[in-house]
């Protein structure tokens, strides 16, 4: 079990307010990055993906990285700019047992007459942050000649 | 019990280890192949295992059509999942015949070998129906039984293909319904209030179920050959249909080769969506062998175009024949090599899904009750070309196999592969 999740990013993944994408990948190395409101924070260090279609291109595609090794990828955008990216992988997909049951009849609650597919359970590898003030101040610490050089020109030069 | 499997472990197959075999096959699932492996060896569940066994939350062995390996009905979880979700079933097995080993260490169950942590394993949850009693004071759970995701319903357990001494070589229905009988009371065959009472209690149990699958052994009375098994399930399906708002509901039925007029029946008097008549082996001399009640009543070509008639009235991808994989190779008229058994049992599929009909397979336990008994089943690597071979197969005819997939059924690795279809 991880515990990569820092108070912050599991309280923007709880936020109905944030956006949250899912890119994975298939076979073919085709992406595929979709709206997922249902990634939640799973209480087990884990991020939790409720996948209401069986037909669901994002389900195949887990399925391929949980059976594969290959990674996924979350952006989370919140409603003040925060941006956090966050790799991992898919660990276990849930279609039947009491967490199954539990979210099935919850989400049935919110949503009405739907189905559920599977509980995903995706392991957070790796926490980036991405908001674009912090990765541009590092940027500009960190690697200070990746920059055009008329932004370097004295005012009096031009 | 590791350790002393360590001891045991004997030379009970020459062949690769499961690493080897599967570092041949880098684009097959490897937890499709150790569903596989474990289905062709078994288990053995360790003392410790078997005391976290919670009869209060896990399901246990429950009545069921065929028997197991060790010939004995015991009180043990009635089988297991893997964390893609896979179901794996499969039944206790004597530890000389080399099963892999369920344990219980730090909190979880897990599937061991040689002395090796494989995987972790979940047992099924205990559905909540289990324990009730119907009005007629049978236990629900033997009327109905379930899989993680499916209610099975096996309408009689006799097959008459026995009563001429003609049954399927692998199959031991009369045998274990006879033990079952006995030793539980589970009755020989159901009535359809009884089952219509148990699926009602059993659907309360929200998000738990998705499909009835409906079988029982062939019954080769009535005025043309099968009409009393045809009438039965009619009866069954009906009374079942009552309590769905929809006319069809998610279904499967494995049946004898009905005719026509039987299979028009059943599609539009009944809610059935799906129908599955079992071919066992893909070869006409060795189904006349292993098969000869079905030989000798409908015959390998008449089964065979049967069930290429019934797409015309269940429709493409609502059509399946099951193979007992591996029967093939049994001795002593099997193909004697699993590269000529592999290809001609492809080649019959291939005739079959041109023609719409799909073709799943489930592994061969040479079971203790059947006339194949004490038999091994074909290597790991045979197991995973076929089921590669016929998803494969799916892929190119555009055939699903939804009525028969990894939730529906879970017993064919084959059509768990279609989940990435
Ligand atoms: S048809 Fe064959 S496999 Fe089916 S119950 Fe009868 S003997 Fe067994």
């Amino acid at each position: 079990m991880s515990a990569i999740l820092s108070a912050e990013v599991i309280d923007l993944l709880n936020s109905q307010e944030t956006a949250k994408i899912l890119a994975t990948v298939d076979e073919h190395g085709h992406p595929h990055a979709v709206v997922k409101k249902s990634l939640h924070n799973g209480g087990d260090g884990n991020i939790h993906l409720l996948e209401i279609l069986e037909s669901s291109h994002t389900g195949r595609n887990l399925l391929g990285a949980l059976w594969f090794g290959r990674k996924v990828s979350i952006s989370l955008l919140g409603k003040e700019g925060r941006q956090v990216q966050i790799k991992g992988k898919p660990l276990k997909c849930h279609i039947s047992g009491p967490l199954f049951q539990r979210n099935y009849v919850k989400l049935r609650e919110r949503l009405g007459d739907v189905d559920l597919a599977a509980v995903w359970v995706i392991e957070p590898e790796e926490v980036i942050d991405a908001d674009f003030a912090e990765r541009k101040a590092r940027q500009d610490k960190e690697r200070p000649t990746l920059i055009h050089l008329d932004r370097l020109l004295k005012e009096t030069a031009v | 019990m590791a350790a002393l499997v360590t001891l045991v472990k004997n030379r009970y197959r020459e062949e690769p280890s499961f690493d080897e075999t599967l570092a041949g096959h880098p684009g097959f699932p490897r937890l499709v192949a150790l569903k596989i492996d474990v289905q062709r060896r078994g288990v053995s569940y360790t003392d410790r295992a078997q005391a976290a066994v919670d009869p209060a939350i896990h399901q246990l062995r429950s009545p069921y059509i065929f028997g197991s390996r060790d010939g004995a009905i015991k009180p043990l979880p009635e089988s297991l999942l893997l964390r893609d979700g896979t179901t794996i079933l499969t039944d206790p097995t004597p530890l000389e015949q080399d099963p892999y080993i369920v344990d219980y260490l730090d909190g979880e169950f897990v599937l061991v070998d040689n002395g090796e942590v494989r995987e972790a394993v979940e047992l099924w949850s205990k559905p909540a129906y289990y324990g009730k009693f119907t009005s007629s004071g049978q236990p629900m759970s033997h009327i109905v039984s379930a899989r993680p995701q499916r209610l099975n319903v096996f309408q009689s357990s006799f097959c008459y293909f026995w009563a001429e001494d003609k049954g399927c070589k692998f199959c031991d229905i009369v045998t274990h319904t006879k033990q079952q009988r006995e030793e539980l009371g589970v009755p020989n065959r159901l009535r359809p209030e009884d089952v219509r009472e148990t699926v009602t209690e059993a659907l309360k149990e929200s998000g738990r179920f998705t499909s009835l699958c409906f079988t029982a052994g062939s019954v080769i009375k009535g005025d043309t050959l099968f009409d009393r098994e045809v009438d039965f399930y009619v009866e069954l399906l009906q009374a079942i249909g009552e309590i769905f708002r929809t006319k069809k509901f998610p279904s499967q039925l494995i049946g004898s080769a009905f005719n026509e007029k039987q299979l028009t029946r059943l599609y539009e008097e009944t809610g059935l969506s799906s129908y599955t008549s079992d071919l066992e082996v893909l070869d006409e001399e060795q189904f006349n062998w292993l098969c000869p009640g079905k030989a000798k009543w409908v015959g390998y070509k008449e089964w065979r175009e049967r069930l290429v008639r019934a797409v015309d009235i269940f429709g493409r991808g609502n059509v399946g024949t099951g193979l007992v994989s591996g029967i093939e190779l049994a001795r002593p008229h099997g193909f004697s090599s699993e590269k000529d058994a592999l290809s001609a049992t492809l080649s019959e599929a291939e005739y079959l899904a041109e023609r719409g009909v799909t073709t799943v397979y489930i592994v061969w336990v040479p079971r203790p009750g059947s006339a194949l008994r004490g038999q091994k089943a074909p290597s790991l690597d045979y197991f995973i070309r076929l089921a590669q071979g016929l998803q494969d197969l799916r892929v190119k005819y555009k055939l699903r196999v939804d009525f028969d997939d990894y939730r529906r059924c879970g017993n064919h690795p084959d059509s768990d592969l279609a989940r990435l279809q």
